[in-house]
Formats: C-alpha cells, structure tokens, sequence
C-alpha cells in the first residue's frame, strides 16, 4: 500500500497525456533558488514579500509545506504510539499517517537537496489521549489546508495543480476527525486562508519547535 | 459563516478588485433592468465608481469557469434543499443535508452575485427518487461531493483572476470536507487516497449526463453573450 514516491507517477499515468504534477513538482526542486536552512521562523519572510510566481518561489512555498507535512507526520506517528487510540479513531490516525507520509516524500523529492530538516517537536499532552488528540488533529489539518489555500495564488500552476491534490485530502482528514469527534464536519461555507506567517505561528502553537 | 460573512471574505480575497468590479457592473445592470431609463443617473455613478478603481474585469475565460461551477452549485444546493423538504432524513444525516444544503445555496448565492447578468440560469434537475430516502440520498451525496471536489480542482489552475481563484480554493478544500463527511455517514472511509485526482471539465459533464439530474440545459441570456472574445 505504500508506495513512497511512485504514487505521483501513478497519478499521472492516471491523468493520462498531463505533465503537470510530477514535472511541476520536480521542476520547482530544481529551480536556482538558493534556500537557506528552512526552519518555521525563517518561514515568516514568506507572504507580504511574494511576488509573481515562479519556480524560486515555489521552492520558498515548498518548504513550508514541508514544516506542515513533517508536522502531520510526527504528530500521527506519536498518537499512534502513545494516545491508546483505538477503533474509529485509530483507524482515522492510521489512514492519515499513510496519506502524510506519501505527502511529505512527494515534497521532499520536490525540493530535493533543498528539502528542510525535520523540525523537533513538543506536542505534549496532545498526543497522550484519544479527545486532545482528535481537539489536536483538527486544528493541524485545519492550519494544512489554510496554509495551502493560502499559498495558491503565489504557486506557479504547475505547482497549485499539485497542491491541491494533496489540499483536499487534509480538508477530508479534517472533516473526518471532527465527525469522529462528534462536531459539525464542515462548519464553515468557504475554507479562510491563512498566511504563511499565520500557519507558521499555527504549527508553533502545536508544538513544533525549531 | 453567514451570507453578509461570505461577502466580507470575497472582499477581503478581492486584491485586484475585479471581484468588486464585477459585482459593481451586476448591480448596475440589475439596477437598470428595475427601474428602466430612470435609473441611468445611479448606474452611471456606479460604473463611475467601479471604473475609477483599478478596473480589472474578470476574463472571459474565468466567467466561464464560474458558469461551469455555478451549474455544480446549482446542482448540489437544489439536491439538499430537496432532500431537506422531502422529510426522509434523519438524526446525522439530516443535521449534515441541513448544514451542507445551507453551504451550497451560498455558492449558489456567491457565483451569482459574482457573475450577475452573466450568470447562467438555474438549470431544471430530476433527482429521481434520491432525495426521497436517506441510503440513496447519501450515496448520491457522496457522488456529488467527490465530483464537486475533482471538478474544482480541474478548473483552479486555469483561473486567471487571483481573487476568483481565492475563493474557488476556499471552497474546493469546502466541497473535500463535504465528501468526506458524507462518505463517512454513509459508513466508507472519508480519504481513500493521499493525492485526489482532478476531473476536466469533459468528464465531469460526462458523469453528470449519466446521472439525467439535469432535464433541462442552461443556456446563457442571448442578449448577454460577448459581442466578441478577442
């Protein structure tokens, strides 16, 4: 079921004659851009700077989106083995593991050498019970799918096409684990943005720690 | 979000003002429609108005993306407001047709002030019996859903209009939460795959066709088609 990497390529036979994803995607990693080591407070450059898009830019973007991916991942991984989540809801933090991982192997082959470290993390108390997990879970898919909506008008087109395959899916994490909780799924019309700054001060609160 | 809220996140997505423009022109066009010759002085004002800000004008190309998405709204909206009416729903499902229904009547809503006299009519839909009991309804729902979904994100890209495209991803990452909340009522798992595919627009008139919801094309106002489309 895991398939690193390849699912791109999948994808897009799926998608039959479209280069957009994987080239996009790969193409932004390969981009001049010089990017220094990209930890969540030097995200805060991102946002009122943006200019049109391009595939430095892009790149910029990407590794914001590798700090939210990253995020998921751990966030999931350390539920999974501290939160004694069980049915229903275990089975939410499993499916939604798989989905990260794919998401964030996608994103650092985009980047490539240029992929951020893995930020460290204190997600206390967060990850130790099934309610402040699925409370937790909500605002981090919440921040995912802000956070990418956010960037859409600053991404290059080859690049939004990508992003909002992966957007969708954490809107649908996110609906899911609210039903789980037992909240409205979808309590709101239209999906806010956030800025890059907002997602990041988002992913700190959770207890991303850079 | 109330309507009033919608419109206050429109305006704040609205960088480059053809949002307001568009809206500005729509209610000059409506303005005249009602109150004929008389209305000239107001109208006037308006555009004077609309035309002394940067006067970006939505391309033809987005109107017709927002057309394209109006038809889906349309489509999705009239489904719930039916199945809410027919009294078949219950406990979860009817609080989910309620709220969902709700949301999708202010796309409705949304596109139409967005589009004004450029927005096509409200088509005539046969739901065949779907929205008369609740395991049809939702499997219904989550077709909708999933399709809405693919079909946005088909169309996103090719916008031009930065604003309209803020609200088009606003309510694409809205539609995944509707599919999955559905999906998860009607007991399938809410995210089967970690990347959903787009739809082009050529497939998703496809699968709409086989479902003969719609009994009766829309068709734009002849009097509103472009003069020209350069």
């Amino acid at each position: 079921m895991r398939r690193a990497v390849p699912d791109i390529e999948v994808h897009e036979r799926k998608l039959g004659a479209s280069s957009l994803s994987r080239r996009a995607l790969l193409g932004a990693g390969a981009a001049g851009a010089v990017v220094t080591v990209p930890v969540v407070g030097r995200l805060l450059r991102l946002g009122d700077a943006l200019s049109a898009p391009s595939k430095a830019q892009d790149v910029k973007i990407l590794q914001l989106v590798l700090q939210v991916e990253y995020t998921q991942v751990a966030f999931y991984e350390e539920a999974l083995a501290q939160a004694q989540l069980s049915g229903d809801v275990r089975e939410f933090a499993q499916r939604a593991l798989g989905h990260e991982r794919q998401h964030l192997a996608a994103v650092k082959k985009a980047l490539g050498s240029k992929a951020g470290a893995k930020p460290r993390f204190a997600f206390g108390d967060k990850t130790k019970n099934a309610r402040a997990f699925m409370r937790a879970a909500i605002q981090l898919e919440d921040i995912a799918v802000a956070g990418y909506n956010g960037q859409a008008a600053n991404l290059t087109k080859g690049t939004l096409a990508v992003a909002a395959e992966i957007v969708s899916v954490e809107a649908r994490h996110a609906a899911w684990v609210r039903a789980l909780a037992g909240e409205v799924a979808a309590p709101e019309p239209v999906d806010h943005p956030m800025t890059a700054q907002q997602a990041a001060a988002g992913l700190r609160a959770l207890g991303v720690r850079s | 979000m109330t309507d009033a809220g919608f419109e206050a996140f429109l305006d704040a997505a609205d960088r480059d003002g053809a949002l307001a423009e568009t809206r500005a022109r729509a209610e000059t066009a409506s303005r005249r429609r009602l109150l004929g010759m008389a209305a000239a002085g107001a109208g006037a004002l308006a555009l004077t108005r609309a035309s002394g800000a940067r006067a970006a004008r939505l391309a033809a190309s987005d109107v017709d993306i927002l057309n394209y998405a109006l038809v889906l709204e349309y489509l999705q909206a009239t489904f719930y407001t039916e199945a809410e009416r027919s009294g078949a729903l219950t406990g979860k499902t009817a609080q989910a047709a309620r709220v969902v229904g709700a949301t999708e009547r202010a796309h409705v809503k949304a596109f139409l002030q967005l589009l004004g006299s450029q927005a096509v009519k409200r088509p005539t839909f046969n739901f065949e019996g779907t929205t008369e009991q609740q395991r049809p309804f939702l499997k219904t729902a989550v077709a909708l859903e999933d399709l809405a979904v693919a079909a946005y994100k088909g169309q996103a890209p090719k916008l031009r209009s930065n604003a309209v495209l803020a609200a088009a991803v606003g309510i694409h990452s809205v539609e995944a939460r509707h599919a999955a909340w559905m999906r998860q009522l009607f007991g399938i798992t809410p995210a089967v795959n970690a990347f959903d595919k787009p739809a082009s627009r050529k497939s998703v008139g496809r699968l709409v066709a086989s479902t003969h919801f719609i009994s009766a094309t829309p068709r734009m106002k002849r009097r509103n088609k472009p003069g020209f489309t350069g």
